[in-house]
């Protein structure tokens, strides 16, 4: 890739004796769509909160877009361009959706005119424009997992994290969400995601790094990363990994 | 929709400007002096709950605390005026600027504290201040003070012939209260308090400085509050601590907010209209032996309004059914 967006090097996540995150040293580039994958108890989610600022690594640093924000808040880290959504969603339940955005844009703007046409907008590209005026409580899940990246695009992020926004959708739901994303590149978004489903993430993104045990096990382009056998015995064991 | 959105905040501004015409040409028709007296606290609580909404409501850090302010207000213009003869004008507004730096310094340490634990300390600390106070000889300790009569006018804010000049302030204080929240509404403060309130984690990953909104929030809240004691202390030209710091103001300044609808623009207004009558009635009608009667009421309403409406009184007032939440 032509130029690096985002890179940790030598991170390591410490909770008490367990060890999340050792040593992984990850880059992704400018315009990438980067699927972060793994088995369960991987690190992903760890490695995904490291990079969104929601705590310090142990140790190692993080760079965003040239600078060192590895102590840097979420609030500053946003402000830098690095948006996210969460796993479990965190809508802003007692507000409307558009109220919702809104919160998003107002980190680029103060003008409250400006933020809500912005919000508009991103709602529309998210196909969430005819719920605007609906509390967000009232969404039904897969409509609450374009609102997590409807808020997150508002702020105007040079790097969205998502955090497995297509697990759990039904199969046609999965399919827009895919195509969501790729719309979202195609505005100049790197995208780096978390997912565990592998056949989603697999045609959508441009290169894999699969965790296991809390390391970078490998990385590459999706069709060799599923064939190679140490991702095959991370997911299913050994048994398979000699058969394969 | 973006006119949707306009419309709606200009209708809040009418509706509001019809009222407070209304509440004005009141004492037209109202000669009694202690329906007028009701009035008064009436409108006092309106805006002294709306100043709470600001940090309970909108924010959603509750506060049973906010005697302490109201408190401040009361005690820095009393004694300002008796010890210096400081005009009332400037006791109220140092009292504001007073209450708004303690509320910062408290903030500074319980703003760390979420949930419960968020709200203990606030009555602890009330607490504390009312024993401070209850013990303090300089500031009349717990004989209160005293502001003596200097004479009608609005210079010294007193007013010993009709309670008119009281009521007319307190009309412009709810209105002041009213506009500034609906201005507050509607920028980036309001959305980030609503967001910190309903998802702080979220919140900051959309880039709003939680802790920030937060101590704004019970800088405006405080500062409110106190103009509001310090109206109180000339309103009722005698203060003593168990008058105007007691936990019982707390629960005065939060409840119309929550009858009416905790975080809304009219449910302080609402729920003042309510309960402040409600509550003057009952003391007076039951009488000497009904003490504490009103204190039954305030249970009994916020039992009722916990089970029936949640969401508050103004929820009548909204075209759709009130919103349940989908459990994920």
């Amino acid at each position: 890739m032509s130029e690096t967006l985002l890179e940790t090097r030598g991170v390591w996540q410490r909770f008490g004796g367990l060890v999340a995150n050792s040593d992984v040293s990850i880059s992704v580039g400018r315009g990438e769509i980067v699927g972060l994958i793994g088995p369960n108890g991987a690190g992903k989610s760890t490695l995904f909160n490291l990079i969104a600022g929601v705590l310090p690594p142990t140790q190692g640093s993080i760079i965003f877009d040239g600078h060192d924000v590895t102590k840097e808040p979420a609030t500053a880290r946003c402000a830098r361009g690095i948006g996210r959504t969460f796993q479990v969603v965190k809508s802003f339940e007692s507000m409307t959706v558009i109220d919702n955005v809104i919160v998003g844009a107002l980190i680029r703007t103060t003008v409250m005119r400006e933020a809500r046409r912005k919000a508009h907008e991103v709602l529309e590209f998210c196909g969430l424009g005819a719920r605007a005026d609906v509390l967000a409580n009232q969404l039904i899940p897969s409509e609450k997992r374009r609102l997590e990246v409807a808020r997150a695009l508002a702020t105007e992020p040079k790097l969205l994290l998502l955090d497995e926004v297509l697990t759990g959708l039904t199969h046609t739901e999965a399919e827009k969400g895919v195509e969501l994303v790729r719309r979202v590149r195609d505005t100049g978004v790197t995208v780096l995601m978390v997912e565990h489903v592998m056949e989603i993430v697999m045609p959508l993104v441009d290169r894999a790094i699969v965790l296991d045990l809390g390391k970078v096990l490998t990385e590459g382009k999706p069709a060799d990363v599923v064939r190679d056998p140490k991702v095959i015995t991370a997911y299913l064991g050994d048994r398979h990994a000699v058969s394969a | 929709m973006n006119d949707a959105h306009t419309k709606r905040r200009r209708r809040d501004l009418i509706v509001a400007a019809v009222l407070a015409l209304l509440a004005a040409c009141a004492p037209l028709v109202v000669k009694d002096v202690y329906i007028q007296n009701i009035m008064v606290l009436t409108l006092m609580y309106a805006a002294l709950s709306q100043a709470w909404n600001i940090l309970g409501g909108y924010c959603g850090q509750i506060s049973l605390g906010h005697a302490l302010y109201f408190g401040l207000g009361a005690y820095t213009t009393a004694l300002l005026f008796t010890k210096f003869g400081v005009l009332p004008w400037f006791g109220m507004l140092g009292g504001g600027v007073l209450s708004a730096l303690i509320a910062l310094g408290l903030g500074y340490p319980t703003f760390r504290l979420r949930g419960h634990y968020f709200v203990i300390a606030t009555i602890v600390i009330a607490e504390i201040a009312l024993l401070l106070f209850l013990n303090w000889d300089w500031a009349g300790a717990a004989l209160g003070i005293d502001i003596p009569v200097r004479g009608d006018s609005w210079a010294k804010f007193q007013f010993t012939r009709s309670k008119l000049p009281y009521f007319y302030f307190a009309l412009a204080f709810c209105c002041v209260a009213f506009l500034i929240t609906w201005w507050l509404e509607d920028s980036k403060w309001g959305y980030w308090w609503r967001a910190v309130k309903d998802n702080p984690d979220a919140a900051e990953s959309l880039g709003v400085v939680v802790f920030n909104s937060k101590m704004g929030a019970a800088a405006v809240s405080a500062f409110l509050t106190a103009i509001g004691g310090a109206f109180y202390a000339q309103f009722v030209s005698y203060i003593d601590p168990d008058s105007v710091m007691t936990f019982q103001f707390s629960l005065l300044m939060a409840l119309p907010a929550v009858l009416g609808g905790i975080g809304t623009l009219w449910g302080p207004v609402l729920g003042a209209a309510i309960l402040i009558p409600l509550t003057e009635l009952t003391r007076s009608y039951i009488g000497g032996s009904g003490r504490g009667v009103d204190l039954i009421l305030y249970g009994t309403v916020i039992v009722v309004i916990a089970l029936a409406r949640p969401e508050g009184l103004i929820g009548l007032f909204s075209r759709k059914p009130a919103p349940k939440g989908v459990p994920q």
